[in-house]
């Protein structure tokens, strides 16, 4: 044990391996924004059908939230790679192929969306009508209300629970690595494969995660906690 | 006084389901008058000015503001056509509404508040809005305010940048809907002292309150409203000196104690 | 639809064995997860030299994703410890440690809640610490976070298809096994996509049907 714990503290092993690793961190970050960018924009789009008036369109909106909030993540990027394609393809009658770094922005985007959705309307809903009220009675169309009267504000309140799904969306993209997008686990695992030495590799993969979601989310709410105590005093 | 008046409702009518709100209710507001309305809660008050400028929608009846009806135009078969949003609005911008609950948009500073709907609703260069905006914070009385945010200031000091924030569009006519019945009643004061001040300087108003005194000092003329209809309605000395109605004296001994 | 009766219907003794496997992994999970939960929690908040360890613990197992956990357990801890010396064990271990971490803070955070009375009230009629925190304050702190605890549950099952990457034979892992049989994967994948989302809609409706139960019965509010 002694022995392995030694070895698990020799830097020697990543300094080797260090461009490698740090580029398979590198797209971790490029899923992580990518899928953001999908979640929230589709995640908006949801939410605004869930407080629409009519009823179809509410029916859309909690149909989505539903399938995507209440989906495993790894079968959704395993569906999306294999057998999305397909369906399109049948529809198309075409061969489609989807890159795996595609499948995995589209799934993981998809099913955060679900999260983002349900963070947006309650957010949404918690604006006062009053607000909404002052904004046409100065005569301000109802776009300008959405962009500059409830969405700065559905912003602020939604942070701290915003943070939490980042968080796990950030985490979530270590599980790309299964469909060969060569993020930080990919090659953790193929250098794994080479130097059979798991125990330092995946140890150093654990911490380097830990350290790095643990730092930015901290900071990220700290910023935000701030930025918030202005409005909410 | 001209012909056109700045406000002119004409048998207002508004139903909740089965609930008639509103059963018919009219009057004018000449320009630059003052018209204060009375009665109490649940009478039918603040759905009136809320319909004035339709953010309720009447369900019968017509609103005109300077002679341009707000409703659209009724067809053959006797139903009413909204008017397109676009056209509410450009009338909506010549009223201002100043709220119970005061409605400042917390996340920005009193300034933005104020320049917010002449940026975006008059297209006003920024510059001119925020001297426009200045202008309007030195009538209430809050210069020194510009950069804070609405969450700092008091409830009177929120209501009077709500009521800068109305000003701000230059508005032909503003609409008080109980402006001070949130307030602690140490606040009052400064916002009716700014709205005096308002009316003193010919400004078309018409204001829903529980502020008696300040309905016979400062109106020109008193609307009482009883279960959807005015009851009683005249210059302020008629109304509160020689009330015909019974449900009016009653009313007023009863606020007036 | 004769794909689908050829895929799915007739195969449904393999998925209906994954899903068994399934719901195994995921109820020792959470059995550990609440033990485990508990266990930080009550260390955290009344243990004090052992404090920055249960912190240190806790922050780990929650800022840290679960894949890379389960790798962790999987491959790093035979060696360092000699356990656990199955895949179905390694499994159940990493889901149950980072829902310990999450449970950890949920209890703290329903602890917390029980306002300071509820246990003054307690002591004056002359319990002792112990029975004031078994009789008032953990039966308290368990209705609040009940719909917590459920919500817990629903991110282990969602979780728990990972472990089919370490050939714990659940119900993901008969569903790839079906898919590279005859690399037809549309109706397996759709159908096992289906029936986790069904699962998990069902456990997360019953989690909110419990809160509002609660929130009637003893007017409290969802933690």
């Amino acid at each position: 044990m002694s022995e392995a714990l030694v070895d698990a503290l020799n830097p020697a092993l990543f300094w080797e391996y260090r461009q490698v690793l740090l580029r398979g961190l590198a797209f971790n970050a490029y899923v992580f924004f990518s899928a953001a960018t999908v979640a929230l924009i589709v995640g908006l789009a949801a939410a605004l059908l869930r407080v629409n008036r009519a009823w179809p369109f509410r029916w859309i909106g909690t149909l989505h939230v539903e399938v995507f909030r209440n989906a495993p993540d790894y079968i959704m990027v395993i569906w999306v790679h294999f057998v999305l394609p397909l369906l399109l393809g049948k529809l198309i009658g075409q061969r489609v192929e989807f890159s795996p770094f595609a499948s995995a922005v589209i799934a993981l985007g998809f099913v955060y969306s679900g999260y983002f959705a349900e963070t947006f309307r309650a957010g949404i809903q918690s604006i006062p009508q009053g607000h909404l009220d002052a904004g046409r009675a100065c005569g301000m169309a109802e776009s300008t209300i959405l962009w500059r009267i409830i969405l700065p504000q559905v912003v602020r309140r939604m942070l701290p629970e915003a943070v939490n799904q980042f968080v796990s969306l950030f985490k979530a993209t270590t599980i790309v690595s299964l469909i060969a997008v060569p993020d930080l686990m990919y090659q953790v695992s193929m250098v794994t494969q080479q130097e059979m030495r798991p125990l330092p590799l995946y140890t150093g993969a654990a911490v380097t995660y830990f350290a790095v979601i643990y730092v930015v989310a901290g900071s990220v709410r700290g910023l935000s906690e701030r930025w918030r105590n202005k409005i909410y005093a | 006084m001209d012909a056109i008046p700045a406000i002119r409702v004409v048998d207002l009518r508004k139903n909740f389901g089965a609930l008639e709100v509103l059963r018919g209710v009219s009057f004018d507001v000449h320009r630059g008058s003052v018209v204060s309305m009375i009665g109490a809660s649940g009478s039918g008050k603040s759905t009136l000015l809320r319909c004035i400028n339709r953010l309720e929608t009447p369900s019968a009846g017509e609103v005109f503001i300077d002679g341009e009806p707000m409703g659209g135009p009724v067809t053959a078969n006797g139903e009413r056509k909204e008017r397109p949003l676009s056209d509410i609005n450009r009338m909506r911008r010549d009223l201002g509404m100043v709220f119970q609950q005061f409605n400042l948009w917390p996340h920005m500073t009193v300034i933005g508040n104020v320049i917010e709907a002449p940026l975006r609703v008059r297209r006003m260069k920024r510059k001119a809005a925020i001297a426009l905006a200045e202008e309007c914070l030195a009538r209430v009385h809050l210069s020194e305010k510009g950069t804070e945010y609405p969450a700092r200031l008091s409830g009177g000091q929120m209501q009077r940048v709500a009521i800068a924030r109305a000003l701000a569009m230059q508005p032909k006519a503003m609409l008080f809907d109980e402006p001070t019945s949130s307030l602690d009643p140490e606040l009052t004061d400064e916002v009716l002292t700014v709205m005096r001040e308002l009316a003193a300087d010919g400004t078309t108003m018409i204001v829903v309150t529980h502020e008696m005194a300040f309905a016979r000092d400062a109106s020109d003329r008193v609307l009482f409203l009883h279960n959807g209809q005015i009851e009683e309605e005249g210059p302020p000395d008629q109304v509160f000196g020689a009330p015909k109605s019974e449900r009016c004296r009653q009313f007023l001994s009863k606020k007036l104690q | 639809m004769s794909n689908w009766e050829r895929l799915v219907w007739n195969q449904r003794g393999l998925l209906w064995q994954g899903l068994a496997v399934t719901i195994e992994v995921c109820a020792i999970a959470f059995a550990m997860a609440i033990v485990g939960g508990l266990l930080l929690c009550l260390v955290r908040m009344h243990v004090r030299p052992l404090r920055p360890v249960a912190i240190a613990l806790i922050e780990f197992f929650r800022a840290t994703p679960i894949f890379v956990q389960l790798m962790w357990v999987n491959y790093v801890w035979p060696e360092l410890f000699g356990w656990p010396n199955t895949f179905f064990t390694a499994g159940w271990v990493a889901l149950g440690l980072q829902s310990s971490g999450y449970l950890a803070e949920t209890f703290r955070a329903g602890i917390e809640a029980v306002p300071r009375g509820h246990r003054e009230a307690g002591y004056s009629v002359g319990m002792s610490p112990f029975q004031v925190y078994r009789r008032i304050v953990l039966p308290e702190m368990l209705l609040t976070v009940a719909p917590s605890i459920v919500n817990q549950f629903t991110v282990i099952v969602k979780s728990s298809t990972l472990v089919s990457v370490i050939t714990v034979p659940d119900l993901m892992l008969q569903a790839m096994k079906l898919v590279n049989i005859w690399y037809e994967p549309i109706e397996v994948l759709t159908a096992t996509a289906a029936i986790y989302i069904g699962f998990v809609f069902l456990v997360s409706t019953a989690g909110k049907a419990l809160a509002d139960y609660q929130r009637r019965r003893f007017g409290l509010n969802a933690a």
